[in-house]
């Protein structure tokens, strides 16, 4: 079976934060910066909030890459929620030492350890999915971010109903709040075609008219993760004609029968 | 890798329901165009109805005032069938007799009949006055052609006597019909008759009549009006007209104001 150019075009949609997959939007370069700027503030804990799939991991994954060099920066992509392991974790990152597994980390050592680093040092410690840590594990956050030796950078899911209940648990703590919201129909075009020119597929980014975006915005609503798995399934669908039927094919925009399809494949439309 | 001929069912699927909901909107918006095209049907109805309304309270009004229309006038005792129709306006009523002709047919062909001898009687004044005598005839000679002279005008008058019966016999008839079917037409009609024969009087009670049936009909008020003004009682047919008119704002109402106001009719 010959392979299918849209096979690699799928494989550009899959739901990853790698830093080669950001994409530069006028939204998330902002939220960006804010974010990179809060970093050079006293500040003691920083929030990034937004609802799933409005891009908090990717813009964390780009902060980490980006300062790595420049600032002492530790990333926790997935969130560790045994408090032994977290406060290991923590230590082995600042002292970079390796704890034997028959050994634990005492939280106060641990924050003597941290204090006596005060004027020397300055640790940022970036932790993703943070509303899955239970509330002593974010008090001693909070202890440890007291220090002002480490500061933490925090993303929470925002939902219907964590959305107030997030804000007052932090409200007393968080010096800074950067909240993600959804692309508009502007942003989310510009997503799609950045993401297909910068892996050369000019061709194929010049297939979606403005048409197909709002078909597109409609169902997703600008969600990234949302937007990613519709075009995938998309560019799955291309790829079984392109294989087997290739004569489907054949039109130079995209085929709203295939969109259509899309969306009952995926859900959001009912048959 | 997906299964697209089973997802190419489901789109078809949803195609033909998309369609068939289109179409389900589509009946739904020509519906509610027919149906808005048919209420404001209904509401030009109704603004008859109004007028109607207007009409009865017009009536209203004029009770109000103790206007005659409502009452029988004193002058005027209500219903009496008259007992003996005028013998001298039995030639004059002929004219009227058109009046029933969109009633019914056998009335039309009275109505051919009747002009057929009115031709004729005026073909035989002619050959009488055009008749001389060719030679100078004795008195006894002349005489028997005197005779038939007398014969041709009695024959005349027999054709008189002919004529008025029939006009008995369709007043008659509208009255018996009337007194059956107690319709407010066949009321109107009589008292149009008796209007145009110049009985006055009896017009006035048949208008009364055909009113009291009906308080809609224009052509009763009307002619009410016109029949007391004819009979001398012009501020009451005034009156009468100008709270018909105030209320149903009718252009005919108008005009016969105007009409009775400069004495023109």
């Amino acid at each position: 079976m010959r392979k299918s150019k849209y096979n690699d075009i799928k494989n550009i949609f899959i739901d990853s934060i790698d830093n080669d997959n950001f994409v530069e939007l006028p939204l998330t370069t902002f939220n960006y910066q804010t974010l990179e700027d809060s970093l050079n503030k006293p500040l003691k804990m920083i929030l990034l909030f937004g609802r799933p799939g409005t891009g908090k991991s990717m813009i964390l994954n780009r902060l980490y890459h980006n300062l790595k060099n420049i600032r002492e920066i530790h990333y926790f992509d997935a969130p560790i929620l045994s408090e032994k392991e977290f406060l290991k974790s923590i230590y082995e990152s600042i002292s970079s030492e390796k704890i034997p597994n028959n050994m634990r980390v005492n939280f106060d050592g641990l924050l003597k350890y941290v204090q006596n680093l005060k004027g020397r040092r300055e640790i940022t410690f970036l932790l993703d999915e943070c509303q899955l840590y239970s509330e002593a594990l974010m008090e001693k956050i909070r202890l440890l971010s007291d220090t002002r030796v480490v500061k933490f950078v925090i993303t929470l899911h925002k939902t219907e109903n964590e959305d107030i209940i997030a804000k007052e648990h932090f409200k007393t703590r968080i010096w800074e709040i950067v909240e993600l919201r959804n692309a508009s129909i502007e942003d989310l075009e510009i997503y799609i075609q950045k993401k297909l020119i910068q892996k050369g597929f000019v061709e194929v980014a010049n297939m979606f008219t403005p048409k197909h975006i709002n078909f597109i915005h409609h169902f997703t609503k600008g969600n990234f993760r949302e937007t990613n798995k519709f075009l995938y399934t998309l560019f799955n669908i291309y790829e079984y004609y392109d294989i087997n039927t290739p004569e489907k094919l054949l039109g130079t925009k995209l085929s709203k029968k295939i969109l259509e399809m899309t969306a009952i494949k995926i859900g959001y439309i009912n048959d | 890798m997906i299964n697209v001929k089973e997802l190419e069912k489901r789109w078809i699927k949803y195609k033909t329901k998309s369609f068939m909901i289109i179409a389900f909107m589509v009946t739904i918006i020509g519906s509610l165009i027919y149906g808005g095209y048919y209420i404001l049907y209904k509401l030009d109805f109704s603004n008859k109805k109004e007028h109607k309304k207007a009409v009865m309270s017009a009536v209203r009004v004029v009770d109000e005032k103790n206007i005659s229309i409502l009452t029988p006038p004193s002058s005027t005792p209500l219903p009496p069938t008259p007992t003996k129709e005028p013998k001298k306006d039995i030639i004059q009523l002929a004219p009227t007799i058109p009046i029933v002709d969109f009633d019914n047919k056998e009335i039309k062909i009275k109505k051919k009949e009747i002009k057929h001898i009115v031709q004729h009687k005026k073909r035989l004044v002619k050959r009488v006055k055009k008749y001389k005598p060719k030679k100078p005839k004795l008195k006894k000679d002349i005489k028997p052609k005197i005779e038939v002279h007398k014969e041709e005008k009695i024959e005349h008058k027999i054709k008189k006597i002919n004529f008025k019966i029939t006009t008995n016999n369709y007043m008659n008839i509208m009255k018996q019909k009337f007194n059956k079917n107690k319709n407010p037409r066949d009321a109107l009609l009589i008292a149009k008759a008796y209007y145009r024969a110049g009985n006055y009087k009896e017009s006035e009670i048949w208008a009364l009549k055909a009113n009291n049936l009906d308080k809609n009909s224009e052509e009763s008020w009307l002619l009410f009006a016109k029949s007391k003004n004819a009979l001398g009682k012009k501020r009451e047919a005034l009156k009468i007209l100008i709270a018909y008119y105030n209320k149903t704002k009718s252009p005919d109402a108008k005009l016969l104001i105007e009409k009775i106001s400069s004495k023109s009719i």
